[in-house]
């Protein structure tokens, strides 16, 4: 009798200890980061209707940036969105909306007229892909403070920056930040699937993705 | 192996299952909060503010030492903020003595008419503990950017005072300034209070 109890105290002690070191070693699930908080905003879009980062809130968002007669390297930018948005009729994702957004950084020319133009260059669909623009300080306040996206404009016109696109939770958090060379569409579906999984996950399924986070279970 | 080696084993065992679970629940790993709150697990450094009181310059680090409740309003606000903030006076007095852990911070998003002092008698009608705070456009609108907060000027249509846009959203930051919850607007005062209780005795 006492050897049972023993032996049953020694497993249900080894199952305390495994159970947490086993979830962070062999990491079952995996989730996106809580990077920080997305920066709000008010803008127009290429409709000439207001658009603000509460028309956001409760979809997950993929943010890229681009303007006006850009040259380069808005043709990638395009590709890649492009790609997700032909990609978003196979996911799942339980009824999630998302929604692609392009921030045009060119305050002098980004214009709704011109976003428009900039949106059927790229083959936007308009209930999926939204363009638009503001101010300078507006631009300012969201595009470089907010989502820490460099840009500079030149005496030719021009922009200097670097393609970064960034993926929204709908709370409104960022959770994937991709400027590293150019992604794969296929990561930047596979991240919006992970976020539409983790937010329509309930009771354990849920206590899995907070342990998740806790464990810093992060996909690559 | 002898039986001395198992106990001195199965002893170990068990001082390291205790070290560990003490060390999870010391992070917090498990806590109940309402199923509408989201929750940063873990939390997230909130970002550093410098803004002004009617008693003279406030920054998020002089809040450290308590649990910092922060809603982004004005005070011509004609229904969410009397509503979120009538809401979190009644949420402290569910906490009692608990309260005292707690500082409600509203923080406008209309710093052209919202002064330090005009904050001060505005979140003095719902608790005289409330902070209020405002400061120059920009500071105001970095803090609101860094906050994931809209905010925008709307004029009237029938030439009154013009009202502003903005994000409803509450934030609690924790008493070594991590954000920690998003309670959406709406919240009910006794949701708000339980999730409170749960992160200050979590």
């Amino acid at each position: 009798m006492k050897r049972i109890v023993i032996a049953g105290s020694a497993v249900v002690v080894g199952l305390v200890i495994l159970l947490p070191a086993g979830f962070a070693l062999l990491r079952p699930v995996t989730v996106l980061p809580r990077i920080e908080l997305a920066p709000g905003y008010d803008f127009v879009d290429q409709n000439g209707r207001r658009f603000t980062s509460e028309d956001a809130r409760g979809t997950i968002t993929l943010y890229s940036f681009a303007y006006t007669d850009c040259p380069m390297p808005c043709d990638g930018v395009f590709d890649v969105m492009w790609s997700v948005q032909a990609a978003l009729d196979t996911v799942d994702t339980g009824g999630l909306p998302v929604r692609l957004v392009t921030i045009g950084i060119d305050h002098r020319r980004d214009f709704p007229g011109a976003l428009t133009q900039l949106a059927a260059r790229a083959g936007a669909k308009p209930d999926v892909w939204t363009f638009a623009s503001g101010d300078s300080v507006r631009l300012l306040r969201t595009v470089r403070n907010g989502f820490g996206v460099f840009y500079e404009g030149m005496p030719d016109s021009t922009y200097r920056f670097s393609p970064a696109y960034i993926l929204v939770d709908g709370v409104g958090i960022v959770r994937g930040d991709y400027r590293i060379g150019v992604p794969r569409a296929e990561d930047l579906v596979d991240g919006i699937a992970r976020i539409a999984r983790e937010a329509r996950a309930e009771g354990v399924a849920h206590v899995m993705y907070e342990a998740a986070h806790f464990f810093a279970c992060y996909s690559e | 192996m002898t039986r001395r080696t198992v106990l001195v084993l199965l002893g170990a065992a068990v001082i390291v299952t205790i070290g560990s679970a003490a060390w999870l629940i010391g992070r917090r790993p498990v806590r109940t909060f309402a199923s509408q709150t989201t929750v940063l697990s873990p939390p997230m450094q909130a970002a550093e503010f410098a803004l002004e009181s009617a008693d003279g310059p406030v920054t998020l680090r002089d809040l450290r030492g308590r649990h910092v409740v922060l809603f982004f309003g004005y005070s011509f606000c004609p229904d969410v903020c009397p509503l979120t903030m009538q809401r979190l006076d009644r949420a402290l007095d569910l906490l009692e003595e608990d309260a005292d852990r707690v500082q409600v911070v509203m923080i406008t998003v209309d710093p052209e008419r919202d002064t330090p002092a005009r904050m001060r008698q505005y979140v003095s009608q719902f608790d005289p503990s409330f902070l209020g705070l405002s400061g120059s456009e920009e500071a105001v609108h970095k803090v609101a950017t860094d906050y994931g907060i809209f905010h925008a000027k709307v004029e009237r249509e029938d030439g009154g005072p013009y009202t502003m846009d903005h994000t409803a959203t509450v934030l609690v930051l924790t008493d070594t300034g991590e954000l920690v919850l998003l309670w959406p607007h709406g919240m009910e005062a006794e949701t708000m209070a339980s999730d409170l209780r749960t992160l200050l005795g979590g």
